[in-house]
């Protein structure tokens, strides 16, 4: 528990930082005996998990707290064998069926269903039931997510299942109805700032305000981010002052720079070393929607008011288009290629208008 | 009657050595090489009674009976004493008896300079004759082709003639005397046979015998004489002991003579090859049209020709006999039969030469022997020749043959591989090129078993042994056809058993060790040389590849063969044939016997309009690539003639349409069919072709299309849904409307998709490495993609602290406290650093897992830390983490109070150490035990006592040395150090 976000992590509902209405109707949802399933979703670094948690230790004490990771292994249909990593405490069982990409299904028929119809052993005091985090849930397939819905009510008896997602848009209709949806928003701007002072205390440090606006307008409101962020900047120089460096994020940078360069020239030679860098930033995991993302910021910002609505029009397809496809360089490449046409095509109008 | 002495019969003449081999194999019949021998036509002659109007007839009927009585008697009195020609001459003397010598002064007159005449007068003789026309025809019909065909044969041919077979003999004089002597024998033959002919087609009238008879004492008085002439001679002893005189005469005259006899055929004319390619022409223009014009008559004949051979493929019917024969690329065949060659030593036991030993051979004979040397000459010259023309050699490098043999003689690749598309006649070159060269085929396809037992079983059987029942005891060569559907431990077998007996050698040389040897030639025949299962045989094995056969050479074939047949067709569309099958000879021979029977006449028009022939082919990426990236130009014969033969309204329609452009890319994309790997090719280089057009549209357009067939093999691989397969093919014509251009394209195969998803995997494993490595209290850093985005580029930074590189005591707080939670941070990820030898050599310290190739973007700082701060962090973590392993009870300090209080408590039982020094002390038992057993009485029967419990005391007192903690205790020749109990926890 060094860095700083594991470090100062409220363990308790009571001792959360923001959004504490929403803290107490936890734990008076604890205090009730029928306890639905849940869906925290909220955007990254909000603290949906650090509340999940506080949640479980509310309902079944500390005990909660003394976690162990496993490996679990499975055998899919086609006989490949998957491993998956859970963390579990004897009161819950917390899993990433993403980790099995296309095959998670199997964790949920395999994993889920077993943990869910065995019952607590020892009941005394406790809860009748076991608790399942499924993290990152909007990874889960279609598939996967049909595979859950039965489970769901059939063991309800025996378990409770706590989705946490970034988005309900991609979890089914019948899983969200299914649950308890518990919007978990990012926190402002005054929070961050006041619990990067805080934790800056507990440290023993002075952290500027200046700094700590920096840092959040940066973090994108991502507190996780933040933290890490002033961490980073901690170790590069000890004591703050206000106008100091704060890192970056890698890929965003390049990300940046790879916008910029699609403005600076529209040629087929340009497009494939932006080839180049598009297929750099997939082989480092960056997702291809959050590419999508970070290249429309950058182009709208640097481009004509004319061409804005155009470039969005063709963003929101080509990545419509992606999601239906599996080679993401192809339909990034096709944005990249079908904003430098339009863009081309403006600057020569621009041109033509000048010359009348 | 095709026996023609062309220039062909001359290559054969002159390395008769070669042929020989042919003329071993007893079964081998030659259809080029008439049977008439001369002891034939003689007793033709005596039926004849001496139907003979020419004076070379009389001569001729002397010659093979070489009696002058009988000779006599058929002779007929003839004017034409003059035509007596230096090869009569040559003959006479011959047949007297000349001694095998080498032909000393003789000059030029050999035989084989001669031949081109005579061959010219067989030209002329045959065209004159108007009378039999038609089998005239027939016949030339058949030299055109053989011509045409073999033309070419002897221009890729000369130029390795020497270096293919080197029999070797003792003697080259003798080797030169004796070819010589057969080359007199075969120009004998062939003259004889020629004016045989020449006699029959002229119907000459007979001549009364006075006049015959007159004609040979001419001939005799003026050529041979019993004393010694006053003219250039050669003394012959005749079997009866008479010496014998005969006349030499000189090459103007033999010219003349020569000259005189093809004057006599009535044809003025040329007697260079210009005029005779000619004659040849025109001939085999006008059998054309014969054939052409006299089909409709010949139907008739036609029907009962084919009747009469029921059921037999054309295939097998006109499949190749001997080497000649064959029409698969000449270097292929020869480069083949000259490895087979290699193993003659092995196999046969005749010392096989390489060329540079041949050369020097040839260089010494024409040093030393005198009398041969004008025929070395020639022979040397001829070689220097062939070589500047190329030789095989030269340009067969590619082939890699290796033509260094092993200790035993054997060649070094000890298995042929051929590889080639079907129909090129790689089996058919096996077996003759096996046979050719002496061997027995035995051959294993795919319809035997191939199991590796019986694999063996074959091999074994084929390389060691010989078949009994066989008269001819000729060594068994194994083809192994089909060889890429055998099992792959069949072919795993084969490879050991071919190395096997170098291995063997090497280890044992024993009778036994003998046995397992390899000395019989293997030939492996498969379609696909790429196929993974002939990995192993690939390495060893000398690989020869099929070109494709030429389609003008195919039509050639098929052209004889459909004369033959008496089908009625023209050169041009057995050309569109050809191509049409992709030059699969199989496929086109098979055609043909379609259309034969169908309707005894194949037109340009059935070709194009029928689907037959067609093979599905499977083109290499590249060409697809090209088809798609390159408007083809048109060819125009066979277009518009297909045209033209189509739909005549559409004669004006040029290739360059847009449709036919379409069809030719689905044509090309059909054959390859791997739809994923295409799209990836021309994803790749798609941005390199031209693209006149500035604003990107149709790039576009053409990513657009990209997309689309995205979604599609998403669909189908998603869904297995394979209707919407077909919507694939149309993204190719669009990139070909969009990108072609009539440039050569600059195509490379695409390897970014695939280097992407090794990176790709690469780095997810790693990930996934550093996923497992986090521990339970290190939560907060996420998961998945969070993990990866947020917190992995964050950590670099975190993880890198400034340190000075001094000892860890010598750092400041700042540093300590830094150095403290960058320890911490590790550990909780499971992260730490391990020495690795870089590329370069040097060691360097790297994350483990390897945290720095981790969203690593070029230009971007990694890990920061010197080596000095890796080896310190390193070092520490591995304490951090010893330290967390221990059993937690607390601090670190509360244990070992208690372990004290512990050792305090148990001090009445002594550590260790001391227990195992101090003597045991007799226990209870045993002092009960020591009395009795004690009670021993001595010798006088009194008892004696012992006083044991005394030394225990007085050991035990002695104990008191070892009491402290510290003890030492001396082993034997091992070790004597000091030792003291120490604890984990206080070495950190």
């Amino acid at each position: 528990m060094a860095l700083w976000v594991d470090k100062y992590r409220p363990r308790e509902l009571s001792k959360l930082d923001f959004h504490k209405e929403q803290a107490e109707n936890l734990r008076n949802l604890c205090k009730q005996s029928d306890f639905p399933h849940l869906m925290f979703y909220g955007p990254s670094g909000a603290g949906k998990k650090t509340r999940i948690m506080c949640l479980l230790r509310e309902m079944y004490g500390a005990g909660v707290e003394r976690l162990r990771s496993e490996t679990m292994t499975f055998t899919t249909p086609s006989n490949r064998k998957i491993e998956v990593m859970t963390v579990s405490s004897n009161y819950h069982l917390e899993v990433n069926p993403s980790d099995a990409g296309m095959y998670d299904r199997t964790v949920v028929i395999d994993l889920i269903k077993q943990v869910a119809q065995t019952h607590q052993i020892e009941i005394s005091g406790q809860r009748e039931f076991k608790v399942i985090v499924i993290s990152e849930g909007d990874e889960l397939t279609k598939d996967a997510q049909h595979a859950l819905r039965r489970t769901m009510e059939k063991y309800v008896a025996t378990c409770r299942i706590i989705i946490s997602v970034n988005s309900t848009s991609r979890i089914i209709p019948a899983i969200r109805s299914r649950c308890l949806g518990i919007r978990v928003a990012a926190p402002n701007e005054t929070e961050i700032v006041s619990i990067l002072q805080s934790t800056c205390k507990r440290e023993g440090l002075a952290l500027p305000v200046e700094l700590a606006k920096r840092v959040v307008d940066k973090s994108e409101r991502n507190l996780r981010r933040a933290l890490l962020m002033l961490e980073a900047a901690k170790v590069a120089k000890a004591p703050f002052t206000a106008n100091q460096e704060i890192p970056d994020l890698d890929w965003q940078v390049f990300l940046r720079e790879t916008a910029s360069q699609i403005i600076s020239e529209q040629t087929p030679g340009k497009l494939e070393k932006i080839r180049e860098r598009l297929y750099e930033l997939l082989t480092q995991g960056v997702p291809p929607n959050l590419i999508f993302r970070g290249l429309v910021e950058q182009l709208v910002n640097n481009c004509d008011m004319s061409i804005k609505a155009k470039t969005l029009e063709f963003a929101t397809e080509y990545e419509h288009r992606m999601q239906t496809g599996a080679k993401h360089i192809f339909h990034l490449e096709a944005f990249v290629a079908q904003f430098m046409n339009i863009y081309k095509k403006f600057l020569s109008e621009l041109v033509m208008t000048d010359d009348f | 009657m095709d026996q023609y002495p062309d220039e062909n019969e001359e290559f054969e003449l002159q390395y008769q050595d070669e042929l020989e081999l042919l003329e071993d194999l007893p079964d081998e019949f030659n259809p080029y090489d008439g049977p008439s021998t001369s002891k034939q036509a003689a007793e033709k002659q005596k039926e004849n009674q001496a139907p003979l109007g020419l004076k070379d007839n009389s001569r001729f009927g002397n010659s093979t009976l070489g009696s002058p009585q009988l000779s006599q008697i058929s002779f007929g009195a003839s004017s034409q004493l003059e035509t007596e020609d230096a090869g009569g001459g040559h003959v006479n003397r011959r047949l007297f008896g000349t001694p095998k010598g080498p032909p000393a002064g003789r000059g030029c007159s050999t035989p084989f300079q001669r031949m081109p005449a005579i061959q010219e007068l067989e030209q002329t003789q045959l065209t004159s004759r108007d009378k039999d026309a038609n089998t005239a025809a027939e016949k030339l019909q058949e030299v055109g082709l053989k011509n045409v065909n073999k033309r070419r044969l002897e221009r890729d041919l000369f130029g390795d003639i020497d270096d293919l077979f080197h029999e070797s003999y003792e003697d080259p004089l003798v080797k030169k005397a004796r070819t010589e002597e057969q080359r007199d024998h075969e120009a004998i033959d062939k003259i004889l046979e020629l004016r045989r002919k020449m006699r029959e087609s002229s119907k000459t009238l007979r001549k009364d015998d006075v006049s015959k008879l007159k004609d040979l004492h001419d001939f005799k008085m003026r050529n041979l004489s019993y004393e010694i002439p006053n003219w250039p001679f050669l003394a012959i002893q005749r079997s009866d002991l008479e010496r014998i005189y005969v006349r030499f005469h000189s090459e103007d005259y033999e010219q003349r003579q020569l000259d005189m006899v093809s004057a006599r055929g009535e044809v003025v004319g040329s007697l260079l090859g210009e005029a005779k390619d000619k004659i040849w022409q025109e001939a085999g223009e006008i059998v054309l049209s014969r054939t052409a014009s006299e089909s409709e008559a010949d139907v008739t004949l036609v029907a009962t020709n084919s009747t009469t051979e029921p059921g037999r493929l054309w295939v097998e019917k006109y499949k190749p006999r001997k080497y000649i024969d064959l029409l698969s690329d000449e270097m292929t065949n020869r480069s083949l039969l000259y490895w087979l060659k290699m193993w003659d030593k092995v196999v046969f036991g005749k010392a096989f030469h390489s060329k540079q030993e041949q050369e020097a051979m040839a260089g010494e004979a024409g040093g030393g022997g005198g009398g041969s040397n004008n025929q070395l000459n020639s022979f040397n010259k001829r070689t220097g020749k062939f070589e500047s023309n190329g030789g095989w050699r030269q340009r067969k490098s590619r082939q890699a043959l290796n033509t260094n043999v092993d200790a035993l003689g054997r060649p070094m690749q000890k298995v042929a591989l051929l590889c080639g598309p079907p129909g090129l006649g790689k089996t058919t070159l096996a077996h003759t090129i096996a046979r050719h060269a002496g061997y027995n085929v035995r051959e294993i396809n795919a319809s035997d078993d191939r199991s590796p037992e019986a694999f063996k079983l074959a091999l074994e059987n084929g390389t060691q042994m010989s078949s009994v029942l066989n008269t001819d005891k000729r060594p068994n060569c194994i083809v192994l056809d089909e060889i890429d559907g055998a099992p792959r431990q069949s072919i795993e077998y084969l490879v050991k058993f071919i190395s096997d007996g170098v291995f063997n050698k090497g280890k044992a040389k024993g009778a036994k060790a003998e046995h397992n040897i390899l000395k019989r030639p293997i030939i492996c025949i498969c379609n696909d040389v790429y196929d993974p299962a002939l990995r192993p045989l690939r390495q060893v094995a000398f690989v020869v590849t099929f070109p494709p056969i030429d389609a003008a050479r195919l039509a050639e074939r098929l052209v004889k063969i459909a004369y033959r047949e008496q089908l009625k067709t023209d050169f041009g569309s057995l050309i569109a044939l050809a191509e049409k099958s992709g030059n699969d000879v199989r496929s086109c021979i098979s055609s043909m016997q379609f259309f034969n029977a169908q309707k005894q006449c194949l037109t340009l028009q059935d070709v194009l309009n029928n689907n037959l022939g067609q093979k599905d082919r499977h083109q290499g990426l590249f060409a697809v690539w090209e088809a798609i990236f390159r408007i083809q130009r048109p060819r125009k014969t066979l277009q518009t003639d297909a045209n033209k033969g189509d739909e005549p309204a559409q004669v004006t329609m040029t290739n360059m349409s847009v449709n036919t452009r379409v069809r030719n890319v689905l044509d090309a994309v059909h054959s390859s069919g791997d739809y994923e790997r295409l799209t990836q090719g021309v994803y790749e280089n798609y941005l390199q072709q031209k693209m006149p057009d500035p604003n990107l549209t149709g790039v576009c357009d053409a990513l657009k299309w990209f997309c689309f067939t995205d979604t599609v093999q998403h669909q189908i691989s998603r869904q297995q849904n394979y209707s919407v397969y077909p919507y694939l093919q149309y993204g190719f014509v669009v990139w070909h409307l969009l990108f072609a251009t009539l440039a050569w394209p600059k195509i490379a195969f695409p390897t970014r998709g695939f280097e992407f998803q090794q990176k790709s995997t690469n780095q997810r494993n790693i990930f996934q490495a550093l996923c497992k490595g986090v521990t339970t209290s290190a939560l907060g850093v996420g998961q998945g993609k969070t993990l990866l985005l947020d917190t992995v580029p964050l950590l670099k930074r975190i993880l890198s602290p400034q340190l000075r590189s001094v000892a860890v005591q010598l750092l400041s707080p700042k540093e300590q406290q830094d150095l403290r939670h960058t320890i911490e941070v590790m550990v909780d990820l499971g992260l730490t650093f391990v020495q690795v030898k870089s590329q370069e050599g040097h060691y360097v310290f790297q994350t483990e897992p390897d945290l720095d190739a981790l969203s690593t973007f070029p230009g971007f700082p990694g890990l920061t830390l010197p080596y000095f701060s890796r080896q310190l962090i390193a070092r520490e973590v591995d304490l951090e983490r010893i330290r967390r392993a221990a059993p937690k009870g607390g601090a670190p300090s509360a244990p070992s109070v208690a372990k004290k209080k512990t050792a305090g408590s148990a001090a009445a039982q002594l550590p260790n150490h001391l227990q195992t020094l101090k003597p045991k002390p007799i226990s209870e038992p045993n002092m009960r035990s020591a009395p009795k057993q004690q009670l021993t009485k001595d010798f006088f029967g009194r008892i004696t006592h012992k006083t044991t419990s005394k030394n225990s005391t007085e050991e035990a007192k002695t104990d008191a040395i070892v009491k402290s903690p510290i003890w030492y205790r001396y082993k034997e020749g091992f070790n004597n150090a000091v030792r003291k109990d120490v604890h984990i926890h206080e070495l950190l």
